[in-house]
């Protein structure tokens, strides 16, 4: 009997039952659906967290001052230490070859006014290179000019957001405003990034670090962002911030540099393990599926008991009904599975229109999974009603009327 | 060439045995016309079920043109079923959901005939049966009598050398009954071996050759002769 | 027909067809299970939270200073132009339903002993830290009632700095270095182990004022409030923010109440229980999906039984139930067995993995049986009302 033969004979007998046929369609494609489903919400995350990363700049390392000793404690994000990490420090970084830019950050908050206007925002103290770490774009005029950091200039760029609510519709360039006790001139005007990792570029004013280490009347530095040469330098420009850190802080080990890729590798591990998580919750009703296909096979072959004697009685060997039997499963759970992808599909499309920035994508390897995994739970749970058919005695099933 | 030597076959019923054949011994030559009669629950039907290797005798030896098929598997056996023996049943037996021609065509896809001959073959076997205008409706649109040409083209689709019939004409009336006996004469003129089990005294005259059960055994084996008519 | 007898010829019907009753049954029971054990999960993780949460304490309130913006960084990193101060956390400690008032100075620094020393976490706190933190010292005592404007050089070691810097020895008494100052050591804590990933053991406790002088800091980090246990702590958070205002002249910090705290963990946990149930139970509308298959073949199989009922004078209504009460009991068995097994799983994986905590409220478990029971119910209605609508001489044609 060939192989597209047993198949087709397959696909009669599910269509000769309609309704039931349909509603195994539906509890297959039910679980193969929300597997399929999952797996592209949490593949969405993953992406949509790497590209926040990413959107960040590339091969980037970031220095804290203070360090834990605790192996896998996390890194002391808060807090103080008894030696600043100053801009000496950060500035002394950039003597390394895997280093190229290096860029200083100092953050406090303070009421931004203007005429009449004013508004607390996030002050951010920094250098023109972060410019080009951040891969900011400018709406209007220009960023922060290269000069020497640690000269203090009375300059600023404004977050889109604060422009917004400062100045509304005109233009801030060239204007002068007052950043706590200071007056600064407004130089330009950040695009809208939107909020990446925390930090609303929106919402902020960016100064250079000299004067907001002034402004907030310390020496010390936030953090510092360091972006490597190129990919193979990470792990040596991580070596070379430890190393002339300690040398300027006689002997201690007192800060942490965190890299991107580490973090990244991290975030890429939990989210993947998240996803598979759900997906295999979500696969348990494939399980259920499964024994429904076994408990409709098994009816069939009950009901259609003559059917089986008189193959049997027309030369069909146990074995020929065994794959009749098994290939119905199978052509019921990869139909309801192609269903379930499609079901997949069109929800990925609907949550894509609605949520353009949220990339939902289905995972190529969850689609095989899925489908392999439908049609497995088809074939095994149709093995015992099939091996129910395959061994019923023709003579009893032809007389059972 | 059928020859059954001391074939005893019993049903456990409970605590009862029932000795459905009791050591049956009998040949068929080919292209004899062999009628089966006897009483209701003589063993009948259990006799032609072994003799289409649908039952498996528990004593004694059957050989299918010299070979032992007891020795057969069964896988060996479907294949012996499938090209060497037909069936036609009292209750037709066709699969409600397919089509006459389909019914028809089943064998052949079971012995892994190609689409183009397996459709030529079909229309040719419906065409001698004069049903061919009735190949694509299903078993519960047609007759009694269609239903049995349908069950007959199914049983010589293969081209057999052996028919076995139970009761063909059991379910119908007078005329298709006559019609189907007719065409299955034809097929044992062209030379296959016909085995019918019935009741009616009359049909079974016109066997070549007539065997009477009663309980298991044969009681008489007879050649048709002329004073029998 | 009564209850009883419906409920009877319902059961009939589900043991003549056994095999199939149990499959059908089992659908239900895998969804059930996975409905159970998920939330059980989802609740003991929700409770074990809480539990890290609250062992601080339930009546605290932390003030911050800088006004939270939108983007989340706590004022703490931020330096602030107008610095919290000692005597803001001094004058809180005079509304009237505030128990103690600790201010919190937190930074990072080695500690030295002997040719020992350790990058540790270093609190700056008042001598009121344990009652409020629900801190237990375990050797000595904590930091005493000193001036808190020039406290002594005293520190209170957790318990993971003794092992590491004095091992067996009593490190009461001896003096260690941190940052350029010598303190001398006059308790240490208790353990209190791991909170989320943050070991609380690895710290050392110094007066707050020389813990901004360490850190070269004006202003403190936060100040936490411990207020009487039948206070409203929104009540008490409105005294501080007036108290606050009228003493810095506008509204530069942020007040968070635990309560707030724990509403706003509680219900992310909440919606986390909900999500995972919910995806466990996709297993349970495919279990429901299957009811309605088997029960649409059961209407047509038995269709000349149903056309004879109806002959022998069953109404409508009567086939109806049978039918619906056939569902509702294939899926009640089901969910019952789901639940069993469960609840059953949920306490032998509690056991068998200390580290996962599992709880399950009986109050799902009610639920999950009910909701068993409605997918039954639902699962039902189309195939009973098919039957009841056949006609009866169609029925017993297809006898
Ligand atoms: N599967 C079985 N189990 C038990 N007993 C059986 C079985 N099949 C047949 N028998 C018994 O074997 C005996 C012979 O049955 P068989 O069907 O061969 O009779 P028959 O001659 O064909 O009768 P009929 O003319 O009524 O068709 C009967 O007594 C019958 O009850
Ligand atoms: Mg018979």
């Amino acid at each position: 009997m060939r192989t597209f033969d047993v198949v087709r004979f397959s696909f009669r007998s599910a269509t000769g039952f309609r309704t039931r046929t349909l509603l195994i369609l539906l509890a297959m494609a039910i679980g193969v659906g929300a597997v399929i489903m999952l797996t592209a919400l949490g593949e969405g995350a993953r992406l949509y967290v790497t590209r926040e990363f990413t959107s960040l700049g590339t091969h980037l390392l970031i220095v804290l001052p203070g360090r834990s000793e605790t192996t896998g404690g996390p890194p002391p994000l808060l807090g103080e230490t008894p030696r600043d990490l100053t801009l000496d420090d950060a500035l002394s970084l950039k003597h390394s070859s895997a280093i190229r830019r290096v860029a200083p950050i100092a953050i406090g908050s303070a009421p931004v006014s203007w005429q009449q206007r004013s508004r607390e925002v996030t002050i951010m103290g920094s250098t023109a290179e972060l410019f080009d770490i951040r891969q900011l774009s400018m709406a209007q005029g220009r960023f922060l000019p290269a000069g020497k950091p640690t000269l203090q200039t009375a300059v600023c760029v404004l977050g889109y957001k604060v422009k917004n609510e400062l100045f509304g519709n005109a233009s801030p360039l060239g204007k002068w405003l007052r950043i706590g006790g200071r007056r600064f001139r407004v130089i330009g005007v950040l695009t809208p990034k939107g909020q990446s990792l925390g930090t609303d570029m929106g919402d902020i004013a960016i100064i250079p670090v000299a004067s907001a280490q002034a402004l907030f009347n310390t020496s010390s530095l936030f953090r510092v962002i360091i972006q490597a040469s190129g990919r193979d330098s990470v792990a040596r420009a991580k070596k070379a911030v430890l190393d002339t850190i300690r040398d300027r802080h006689e002997g201690e080990d007192d800060v942490t540099v965190i890299t991107q890729d580490a973090l990244l590798s991290t975030f890429d591990r939990i989210f993947t393990a998240l996803t598979l998580t759900v997906a295999g919750i979500a696969a348990i009703s494939l399980a259920v599926a499964g024994i429904l296909i076994m408990n409709v096979m098994m009816i069939s072959v009950s009901q259609r008991t003559t059917e089986i004697g008189l193959m049997k009685a027309i030369g069909a060997s146990g074995g020929q009904v065994l794959r009749l039997f098994l290939s119905e499963s199978a052509v019921l759970s990869a139909i309801g599975a192609l269903l379930g992808v499609m079901l997949a599909l069109i929800g990925t499309w609907t949550s894509l229109r609605l949520y353009p920035d949220f990339p939902v994508t289905i995972p190529w390897w969850s689609l095989i999974a899925a489908i392999g995994v439908g049609m497995l739970t088809g074939l095994i749970f149709g093995v015992l009603p099939a091996r129910r058919a395959a061994g019923l005695e023709p003579v009893e099933a032809l007389s059972r009327r | 060439m059928i020859e059954l030597q001391g074939i005893s076959r019993k049903f456990q019923v409970g605590n009862e045995a029932v000795h459905a054949l009791r050591s049956v011994s009998l040949g068929v030559k080919p292209g004899g016309y062999l009628a089966v009669m006897g009483p209701s629950g003589s063993g009948k039907s259990t006799l032609l079920n072994i003799i289409g290797l649908l039952d498996r005798p528990d004593q004694g030896v059957y050989l299918l043109d010299e070979q032992n098929t007891t020795d057969l598997n069964d896988r060996q056996q479907a294949a012996v079923r499938r090209h060497k023996i037909g069936f036609v049943f009292q209750f037709f037996h066709l699969v409600p959901r397919l089509t006459a021609a389909e019914n028809v065509e089943l064998p052949l896809i079971l012995a892994g005939f190609d689409a183009d001959e397996r459709k030529q073959r079909v229309q040719n076997a419906l065409s001698a049966l004069g049903i061919a205008d009735r190949s694509r409706h299903r078993p519960d649109q047609l007759s009694g009598g269609q239903r049995q040409r349908v069950a007959i083209a199914r049983a010589t689709i293969m081209r057999p050398g052996i028919i076995l019939a139970d009761e063909p004409t059991g379910n119908l009336d007078r005329a298709s009954g006559r019609e189907v006996i007719d065409i299955l004469e034809n097929l044992n003129k062209q030379g296959m071996t016909l085995i019918m089990v019935t009741h009616d005294p009359e049909l079974g005259r016109r066997a070549s050759r007539r065997i009477q059960m009663i309980d298991g055994r044969i009681q008489s084996d007879k050649a048709q002769t002329h004073e029998d008519i | 027909m009564g209850f009883k007898e419906l409920l009877k010829l319902s059961l009939g019907a589900v043991f003549s067809y056994r095999m199939r009753s149990f499959l059908t049954a089992l659908g239900i029971t895998v969804g059930i299970t996975a409905v159970v054990l998920l939330t059980s999960l989802g609740e003991g993780v929700h409770r074990f939270v809480l539990a890290e949460f609250t062992q601080f304490g339930t009546n605290l309130i932390g003030i911050a200073p800088g006004k939270s913006t939108t983007a989340g960084i706590s004022g703490a990193i931020i330096s602030n132009i107008r610095p919290m101060t000692l005597d803001d956390a001094e004058a809180l400690k005079r509304i009237p339903a505030v128990i103690a008032s600790v201010p919190v100075v937190q930074g990072n620094a080695p500690v030295k002993f002997g040719g020992r020393s350790r990058r540790t976490y270093i609190f700056g706190v008042g001598p009121e830290a344990p009652s409020v933190w629900q801190f237990k010292v375990a050797k000595g005592r904590f930091l005493p009632e000193d001036d808190p404007r020039s406290p002594r050089a005293l520190a209170v070691l957790g318990s993971k700095v003794q092992d590491e810097l004095f091992g067996s020895r009593t490190p009461l008494g001896q003096r260690v270095r941190i940052g350029g100052e010598r303190y001398r050591v006059v308790g240490v804590m208790e353990s209190k182990g791991q909170m989320l990933g943050f070991d609380l053991d690895d710290a050392v406790y110094i007066p707050a004022t020389r813990a901004l002088s360490l850190f070269n800091r004006e202003s403190l980090m936060e100040i936490d409030l411990l207020y009487a246990a039948g206070a409203s702590g929104e009540e008490v958070a409105k005294k501080a923010r007036n108290l606050l205002i009228s003493r810095h002249g506008s509204e530069d910090f942020t007040i968070t109440t635990q309560e707030q705290m724990l509403e706003v963990l509680g219900s992310v946990l909440n919606i986390l229980t909900l999500a995972v149930g919910a995806v466990g139970g996709i297993s349970l509308l495919v279990g429901g999906v299957g009811i309605l298959t088997i029960m649409i073949i059961a209407v047509n199989e038995r269709t000349g039984e149903i056309g004879l009922l109806r002959a022998i004078g069953a109404g409508r209504r009567q086939i109806l139930a049978m039918f619906i009460g056939e569902a509702v009991v294939l899926a009640s068995v089901g969910g019952m067995a789901g639940l069993a097994i469960g609840t059953g799983g949920a306490w032998l994986l509690g056991v068998a993995v200390p580290a996962l905590p599992t709880h399950t409220p009986w109050s799902y478990v009610v639920l999950a049986e009910l909701l068993a029971a409605v997918i039954g119910l639902a699962a039902g209605v189309l195939p009973a009302v098919r039957a009841a609508n056949l006609d009866p001489i169609e029925a017993l044609r297809a006898e």
